[in-house]
């Protein structure tokens, strides 16, 4: 066929002319709904009853139709809720009674047959609104979605919400409402409940919506059902909360909180929506935690107390995610951990500190010089005592460190805010107790010194490591230095060390953690050590080689001591007197001649207090090689040329020697009390040692060893409380100095600076030594203000600034303060470069005395920490400065 | 295509076909899949609401006539032909039937 040639032609039998009866279609169109409602759908032509709305549409009655068939279909909803809702509505709910007045069983199926019923009666109306929707489609198509008015099967559905669910009589949706809600407190008590039937009920609250445009936010189920079963989930909650709080301990009442959120949750999963998950969990979530947690945590005897001295890692874990919950940052129970942690490092620390402060004070009350010996005794148990106690506070603490570690592995997921908590925690009561220093440093002592014998790398490793663990909290690491120098020294001097290798592992773990400037001096004296023992035979041969009278009597090996590497008590022979035996004083002074031969300029001091000698002796004519103090040799050489028999009293002794008191009453002790080492008798005999007693080589004196050693009564490894109180005052001293090299070099930098950030970058700065104390570093601030090297900006008060000396700012123009020996009389003298013209104006540089200790520099330039620090053209220039200077001096004379 | 146009009613069993029938007597035997596309008569022979025709798998058209039912018939096999093809030739519609088949589209949703 040609289309081009075909013509259109009107429909043969043109619909558009017939006339269509409104009331005859739609009484046919409606007897077929009615069918539909009876279930008597097969007997009808789908294509008829299609056929018919699609003609009344066609024919501009799309409204009458949509009206009618809303009528219709209402009017069969209001039938339904009469005839088929309201016989079984729970007859207490229409009255408001809410507690039903009846037993559970009876409440339950009366609320289940309610349930099922609805169910019902809802998944019939869908049923029966499916069909009508197919047979009406032509109007849902054309003529609603041409008005803009929602589909028949929405309306529809709006219908069951107002006719069935809000019917003005009989409030089933309330009634709806409360039986579930009923129901699921059946549940939360216990009781079990047909779940599906709820469900069923609660998809039909989801399927409706309060208005026809469908808004998700608008659902039946979240405007009327949610809100009640929150608010009765809170007054639940609330309720259980309390309850628990009363019956339950700590651990029963996580774990009920841990079951009802499960709970919850499969509720929400399987009776209710998804929709209300997150919100019945924040219910929950604030209810029995939020609200109790607390309360929890502090029950005496089960609470978190109770589950961290327990380990009870699985107790702690729930209380760990249960805070989590409602606390992302779990600050109380950080809070409470760490008050728990440190109140048992504040047990330790006070354990250990007891039995040791009694002895001190035992020992304070202890009389003056004629007791003196007692005190020394006293005094020297007490040291021996604390490095016991030392060990035991570090074991004590480590098993404490250990034990946290594990219930933050186990229980706390290993969460990084925990873990600082905890740090926090152990610095807290490691830094509140003042002698962790020290004990932390003994611990190490005593481990390199007797410990680590006979252990393998991997042990000695692990030992090293539990030190490093302890050495990382303390925040007075200047304090641990002072310490460990000493403890390390007294290794080194008294050749005590297991091997060297296992110290040099310890000092590259501190380098590691706080960095060179730490372990330098610690370096430094292994270094001496090496350079002694290299000078030592160095000398030896030398003197063989020179004298060939070279007596094989005396054999001196030295060992040459940086003083600012060791920790050495203030210098000057003055301090350490001694008179040696000649012939110790001859090789003594020959080495001193060899060394400042070799090194000009230095000055040698002995220490007779920290040496050791071995001295020959023949007792009932056995040879017998005693092994004592440079002190005791010098004791017992005092004898050695007495006629036997001949007795030396104690002020005898002191002149012939005058070795100070105490130390002469210390080796006095070892020599002629200890039992195993008398070679020495005291009279009258007793366990102290009087100025008043006398003494005399002890001709009886018998061993079954060739070697002895006679050591002094304590080597003495912990402090004392005398020494403690040096130590403290050193480093104060030690502090005021850095804190003050710290500002100038800050203001240096800085030029104008306020109040604040100086403290604020002084205290950065010292971070990693020890924590200033922020009066020490205003002090600081005032006294450099003093010596004019800062001074406040004007007109801004807290600010700073600094006094650039015009050495700095004018380089060129060099002004030179001569200061002579003695700071009191100043002469200075200026050179002025001829290029200055007279106009010029000078500003003096006042001498001001360093702020670093050298007491032997005569000159103190204010400037001098440039060169120390920050190695620059400054630091040329001044040395260039020092040469004039040195060259001045040698012309003047 | 199948497409007869005997008076007679094939009491067909198979589940997969439907007839479709005229005013004027005539059948048509189609695959169901092909039908589908018409919203209408999908509804038709929905099985859960199970009205007549769904049971016998056969709809009258009232107000179709045989010329025009086989029309439908050929664009129903025509879409279920080419439905996924590209250069799709066009379907031939001869001009005097063109409102008429409008109206039935519009009838049958499609």
């Amino acid at each position: 066929m040609n289309r081009s040639r075909g013509k259109i032609r009107p429909p043969r039998r043109g619909l558009a002319t017939d006339h269509v009866d409104f009331d005859e279609y739609w009484e046919v169109l409606a007897q077929s709904l009615r069918e539909i409602y009876a279930k008597n759908a097969s007997h009808l032509s789908f294509e008829e009853v299609y056929r018919n709305a699609y003609k009344l549409v066609l024919k501009k009655h799309g409204d009458r139709l949509y009206g009618n068939v809303k009528k219709l279909v209402g009017e069969h909803l209001q039938m339904v809720a009469v005839r088929d809702v309201k016989p079984l509505l729970p007859s207490s709910i229409v009255t408001g009674d809410v507690s039903f007045g009846t037993a559970t069983t009876e409440r339950r199926t009366v609320g289940t047959k309610f349930l099922e019923r609805l169910k019902f009666v809802w998944e019939d109306h869908q049923l029966c609104m499916g069909m009508m929707k197919e047979v009406l489609m032509y109007m849902d198509r054309v003529f609603c979605a041409d008005r803009k008015i929602p589909s028949i099967y929405v309306a529809c559905m709006g219908l069951f919400r107002d006719h069935v669910l809000r019917h003005p009589e009989y409030n089933i949706g309330n009634a709806l409402n409360s039986v579930i809600l009923d129901q699921i407190k059946m549940e939360r008590d216990g009781d079990i409940i047909n779940r599906a039937t709820i469900r069923a009920c609660v998809y039909m609250l989801e399927g409706l919506y309060e208005t026809e445009e469908e808004l998700e936010d608008q659902k039946v189920y979240l405007t009327s059902f949610e809100k009640n079963f929150l608010l009765a989930s809170e007054v639940f909650y609330q309720r259980e909360g309390e309850r628990l709080l009363r019956d339950c301990d700590a651990t029963t009442y996580l774990r009920k909180v841990d079951k009802r959120l499960k709970e919850e949750y499969s509720r929400c999963h399987d009776t209710l929506s998804m929709l209300t998950e997150a919100k019945i969990m924040k219910v929950v979530d604030q209810q029995l935690i939020d609200a109790n947690i607390n309360d929890v945590m502090e029950m005496e005897g089960s609470g978190l107390q109770f589950m961290l001295d327990n380990d009870r890692y699985e107790d702690l874990k729930l209380v760990y995610e249960l805070i989590s919950r409602v606390d992302s940052e779990k600050r109380s129970l950080k809070k409470k951990m760490c008050a728990r942690l440190v109140a048992m490092g504040k047990e330790v620390n006070r354990t250990v500190s007891t039995p040791q402060i009694i002895a001190v004070s035992g020992a304070d009350g202890a009389g003056e010089s004629s007791k003196a010996s007692a005190t020394v005794v006293s005094e020297e148990k007490v040291a021996n005592n604390i490095t016991l106690v030392a060990i035991r506070w570090v074991d004590e603490v480590l098993a404490l460190k250990d034990k946290y570690e594990n219930i933050w592995e186990q229980s706390f997921d290993k969460d990084k805010g925990i873990q600082a908590a905890m740090t926090r925690a152990f610095t807290d009561f490691i830094n509140d107790f003042d002698r962790s220093p020290e004990f932390i440093s003994l611990f190490i002592d005593e481990n390199l010194r007797k410990g680590l014998k006979g252990k393998t790398e991997t042990e000695v490793d692990v030992v090293l490591d539990k030190a490093l663990t302890l050495f990382r909290y303390i925040s007075d690491k200047d304090v641990f230095e002072r310490y460990y120098k000493k403890h390390l020294s007294r290794r080194l001097l008294m050749n005590r060390s297991v091997s060297h290798d296992a110290e040099k592992q310890m000092i590259g773990k501190f380098k590691m953690e706080v960095g060179f400037a730490f372990t330098g001096k610690f370096e430094g004296m292994f270094k001496d050590m090496n350079i002694s023992e290299e000078m030592t035979s160095e000398f030896k041969r030398l003197l063989q080689e020179s004298d060939n009278n070279y007596k094989k009597g005396v054999d001196l090996s030295v060992q040459i001591l940086t003083s600012t590497f060791w920790p050495v008590g203030g210098g000057g022979s003055s301090d350490h007197p001694c008179i040696y035996p000649p012939e110790i004083r001859a090789i003594r002074d020959s080495f001193t001649k060899y060394y400042l031969d070799r090194h000009s300029g230095r000055k040698l001091d002995w220490r007779p207090d920290m040496g050791t000698a071995d001295v020959r002796a023949t007792f009932k004519g056995k040879k017998h090689e005693l092994n004592v103090t440079t002190y005791g040799m010098v004791i017992l050489m005092a004898f050695s040329d007495l006629a036997p028999g001949r007795i030396l009293s104690f002020e005898e002794i002191q002149t012939i020697t005058s070795i100070p008191e105490q130390d002469l009453v210390r080796n006095l002790q070892a020599l002629a009390v200890a039992p195993k080492t008398r070679v020495l008798i005291k009279k009258p005999m007793s366990r102290d040692v009087r100025l008043t007693d006398v003494f005399a080589v002890n001709e009886e004196f018998s061993s079954k060893f060739m070697r002895i050693r006679i050591g002094v009564v304590a080597t003495n490894r912990a402090e004392t409380e005398q020494e403690r109180r040096d130590t403290d005052e050193k480093t104060e001293r030690y502090r005021g100095a850095t804190i003050e090299a710290a500002l100038v070099r800050i203001m240096k930098q800085r030029k104008l600076i306020s109040h604040t950030e100086l403290v604020n970058e002084v205290l950065a700065q010292m971070g990693s030594r020890f924590n200033p104390d922020i009066t020490m570093v205003k002090k600081r601030i005032e006294s450099l203000m003093e010596r004019e090297y800062m001074e406040r900006a004007e007109g801004e008060r807290q600010v700073y600034r600094y006094i650039v000396s015009s050495l700095m700012a004018l380089p060129f123009h060099l002004s030179i303060i001569l200061v002579p020996k003695h700071n009191t009389e100043t002469t200075a003298t200026i050179i002025r470069p001829s290029s200055v013209p007279p106009t010029h104006k000078f500003r003096y540089w006042l001498p001001r005395p360093s702020p670093f200790p050298s007491p032997n520099t005569m000159v103190s330039f204010h400037t001098l920490h440039v060169q120390t620090y920050i190695p620059s053209f400054s630091s040329f220039l001044i040395q260039f400065i020092s040469g004039i200077y040195m060259a001045f001096i040698t012309k003047m004379g | 295509m199948t497409t007869t146009t005997t008076t007679t009613t094939p009491s067909t069993q198979d589940r997969n076909s439907v007839l479709l029938v005229s005013n004027d007597n005539h059948t048509f035997i189609l695959r169901k899949s092909c039908v589908m596309i018409s919203p209408a008569i999908k509804g038709m022979l929905d099985k859960k609401s199970n009205f007549e025709e769904a049971q016998f798998n056969r709809v009258v058209f009232k107000n179709m006539n045989g010329v025009v039912l086989e029309k439908v018939c050929e664009y129903f096999c025509y879409h279920e032909k080419y439905k996924d093809a590209v250069d799709v030739p066009d379907m031939d519609i001869p001009p005097e039937l063109a409102l008429e088949l409008l109206m039935v589209a519009d009838f049958l949703c499609a």
